[in-house]
């Protein structure tokens, strides 16, 4: 069973990161963001995406990896899960491949250091490159992000 | 036939004509005899039948025929508006607005009305009971050769008054066809083709319609406006084939009215034994012309504001409210852009471009002014229900209130319209049930007992006020403060050291309601600070002012719009925030030396009183600038209803007008931030919400 599926691919520190094509609504150089006070820590602020005002998250924060510089290969990735559209800080983003669902494997509990619950799966692709499958409803669950929060304090 | 594409003009020509029936038949509960307005109300309804049916909605045509029955017979003068009537005819109404409401949302518009066309049909019958025999009579009397006369209303009487003066032939003509003959439909149908070739046929008996269906014996008569002689007329009808006999007798103003008294005494005497008729029929056949007639007749119905205006047509083409929106939006996008242009202008200094920048600037402040123009809508849109639902109101709770609108065409942009309803609702809900008292009260207290609420709207400056005021018994201080203690709202501190006017505010407070008695309209206790928060979330304010034993007005302040503002761009370091102008007292520099401290708090002094100094550097985090590093601080002073607050800001950037956007459905609200529009440069500055910082 299972299909064919276009899989945008980005990177954060050594690791491949994997997000559906038809979730994604564009991949941007980094454009002026404007900070937003008194919010989540990992909202780096809003963005004009041309005319929409657009949040951006840094993704290595959302995930607890710690931070980086900016180079010419970061790139905010938009995506529009459940009406939301929410721009993702990656190191770099630069390639589209083909992936069978099936290859896809339910993640053991932790990898790169993220939690499994972010994740729907691991896909083994070429020899030795391993691509981490994001479930973006759950990177973009606010609800545990409050709970995160509450417990932080 | 594909009627889906007819659907939304179905809709919104239903929606506009049960709205017209609606209003003119709260006016015409005000002057029951004014029958133009009967007219307007049959037309109404006739129309929508004819549309319910050709769109096949059965249940709505059935129900709409049958109350255009009763206000045939009513537009007939044949029947007397009554209560029970007008009652009927209402919950017919409501029948049809729900039917209409139900193809809106998709249904196929089917509603049982058996009882409302029953009671209808009743009401109908009523009349037809004493209205028969009349018709009876006539037959009778007609075949006998007798001369009975045809009722004639008021308008055809005038008529054929006035024909006769300017000196047309009035005839009455009895015609009679062979008793043998099998098509006397199409026999009569010749007779008046014949005869409206060379004149007016004004009035028929039995009616052109029935003698159509073959429903008469064998005679009809009618009466006839021509210039012909009468002999050649009787000569030429008489050559129709199967005509019997032809009488004409030609009438002049005396006959005509003898004819015309004989014709309503007959049905009279006929009616009297049940019907309802109305007793001025008689006086008004009198010759007085029909324009003196109709002008006291508008003359009471005049003093309603809503007349018939609304009536004439206007010149609009209906546009879907998306593409409005899209309008908007790439209007906000030509503005963003505008600005920057403007920026690069004044950078480069070039004379023709700097001209012709501030031209573009021109011309798109008027396209500016007709786009937002164009999303303004009367506040009619909203008011229109309002009467019925306070005639309904005041029956249920046994109080008589009128409503006096003022102010329908006062104008607001749609986003506040479409929000504006239900706080409205309330707010009227709530002045009649609290406000109004109960007829015995306002008797006693000396005050008619017709209550009466004002619905104001009105424009002052870059605001539109809605104001609701009634003269009901008006709110006592100590009732409220009561009551505030008694469910924890206040404690007896906070009481003591009240203004009237904070007093007034916790009835806005969650959980508190002043009615001793619950009742089924409004006071379960949820209700005003639902109306606050709304009012407050459009930006707008609601304030209350009182009278003990006079009234109350219910003053609600709104914004002309919610999508463009003006403000002030302010610099804090390297970030850059917008404050509504709306908000803004004024601006001002402080010496560092003038701030103070009071209880740790920092204070300045405003106009010979002292106001906090708000930091917004610290409340948001703001790295790059601290006022407390500064001389000299440059200050906005913001109010908030009365009272003031300075902000401590960097750096004054100018006044701009700017399009509001919201933030983007991930981030939570952010307490201070309304939202956050684009500046020339293509950068995102967030909106202050002022309101915020002054407790």
């Amino acid at each position: 069973m299972g299909e064919e599926i276009k899989v945008i691919v980005f990177k954060l520190g050594s690791e491949e990161y994997g997000i559906e094509v038809d979730k994604v609504q564009t991949i941007e150089r980094m454009l002026p963001i404007t900070r937003v006070p008194k919010t989540y820590s990992f909202v780096r602020g809003v963005i004009n995406l041309r005319g929409v005002v657009i949040p951006v998250i840094d993704l290595r924060g959302r995930f607890g990896l710690e931070d980086t510089e900016y180079t010419d290969q970061t790139r905010i990735i938009i995506v529009a899960v459940n009406e939301m559209e929410v721009g993702f800080i990656v190191d770099s983003a630069n390639d589209v491949i083909d992936l069978h669902t099936d290859r896809i494997e339910t993640p053991p509990e932790v990898v790169g250091g993220i939690k499994a619950k972010y994740l729907d799966g691991v896909a083994k692709i070429g020899d030795d490159r391993l691509l981490i499958m994001l479930n973006l409803s759950e990177v973009l669950n606010k609800n545990e992000i409050i709970q995160l929060e509450s417990l932080e304090e | 036939m594909d009627m889906n594409q007819y659907l939304s003009m179905f809709i919104d020509e239903s929606n506009d004509h049960l709205q017209s029936l609606n209003e003119n038949m709260l006016l015409l509960e005000g002057s029951p005899n004014d029958l133009s307005i009967v007219q307007v109300i049959f037309r109404s309804a006739h129309t929508l039948k004819g549309m319910a049916a050709t769109m096949g909605f059965e249940d709505l045509a059935a129900l709409t025929h049958q109350m255009e029955n009763v206000l045939d017979l009513v537009r007939n003068e044949k029947l007397a508006m009554q209560d029970f009537i007008f009652d009927t005819l209402f919950k017919g109404l409501d029948a049809l607005e729900s039917m209409v409401q139900d193809i809106t949302e998709g249904g196929d518009g089917k509603a049982d009305v058996s009882a409302i066309v029953s009671s209808l049909q009743a009401i109908v019958r009523g009349e037809d009971l004493s209205a028969k025999p009349v018709s009876a009579d006539e037959a009778q009397a007609s075949v006998s050769g007798a001369n009975t006369a045809i009722q004639l209303d008021e308008f055809q009487y005038s008529v054929l008054n006035q024909s006769i003066a300017d000196g047309h032939r009035v005839l009455y003509l009895d015609v009679y066809i062979r008793e043998t003959c099998q098509l006397k439909a199409v026999r009569a149908y010749m007779v008046f083709d014949l005869l409206e070739r060379s004149g007016e046929v004004i009035k028929s008996s039995p009616s052109a319609q029935d003698i159509e269906q073959e429903k008469f014996d064998h005679s009809f008569s009618l009466y006839y406006i021509t210039l012909k002689d009468p002999a050649e007329l009787q000569q030429q009808i008489l050559n129709v084939s199967e005509i019997d006999k032809v009488t004409v007798m030609e009438l002049d103003q005396e006959s005509l009215q003898q004819m015309s008294e004989l014709g309503s005494a007959s049905q009279q005497a006929a009616a009297a034994v049940e019907a309802p008729v109305k007793a001025e029929a008689d006086e008004k056949k009198p010759q007085v012309p029909v324009q003196e007639q109709h002008a006291s007749q508008q003359a009471p119905a005049a003093k309603s504001p809503a007349k018939t205006g609304g009536a004439a047509p206007s010149r609009t083409i209906r546009v879907d409210i998306e593409r409005l929106d899209v309008l908007m939006n790439l209007f906000s996008e030509l503005l963003i852009d505008r600005v920057r242009l403007e920026q690069l202008a004044s950078e480069v200094q070039n004379h023709a471009l700097t001209e012709t920048v501030e031209h573009m600037s021109r011309v798109s402040s008027d396209l500016q002014d007709i786009v937002m123009k164009l999303r303004m809508v009367p506040v009619d849109t909203v008011f229109n229900r309002f009467p019925r639902m306070i005639r309904d109101l005041a029956k249920s709770l046994d109080k008589k209130v009128d409503l006096i609108i003022t102010g329908a065409e006062t104008e607001l942009d749609r986003t506040v319209i479409d929000e504006i309803g239900d706080p409205l609702v309330h707010l009227l809900r709530n002045a009649v049930d609290h406000g109004i008292e109960p007829i015995a009260d306002r008797i006693s207290a000396g005050k008619p007992e017709t209550g009466t609420v004002h619905l104001r709207a009105f424009h002052s400056g870059n605001h539109v006020f809605i104001e609701i005021e009634e003269d009901g018994r008006g709110i006592y201080r100590d009732k409220i403060l009561k009551t505030a203690l008694k469910k924890g709202v206040v404690t007896e501190e906070q009481a003591a050291g009240m203004s009237d006017e904070e007093v007034n505010q916790l009835l806005f407070a969650p959980g508190f309601s002043t009615a001793e008695k619950i009742s089924d309209v409004s006071g379960r206790g949820v209700g005003l600070d639902v109306v606050k928060a709304k009012i407050t979330s459009l930006g707008g304010q609601v304030t209350i002012y009182s009278t003990p034993g006079k009234g109350t007005n219910f003053s609600v302040q709104l914004p002309l719009t919610l999508s463009i503002i003006a403000a002030m761009l302010v610099k804090m370091g390297s970030e850059k925030y917008a404050i509504p102008l709306s908000s803004i007292v004024e601006t001002g520099i402080i010496r560092k030396e003038q701030i103070r401290t009071v209880h740790g708090n920092k204070m300045v002094e405003f106009r010979g009183q002292h106001i906090p100094l708000i930091s917004l550097s610290r409340i948001f985090n703001i790295k790059d600038f601290d006022e407390r590093e500064e001389a000299e601080t440059e200050i906005i002073v913001i109010h908030k209803g009365e009272r003031l607050a300075a902000l401590a800001i960097d750096e004054f950037i100018g006044q701009n007008e700017i399009v509001l956007k919201g933030l983007g459905k991930y981030l939570p609200p952010i307490k201070g931030i309304s939202g956050a529009t684009i500046l020339g440069d293509g950068q995102v500055a967030l909106i202050l919400d002022p309101n915020v910082f002054i407790k």
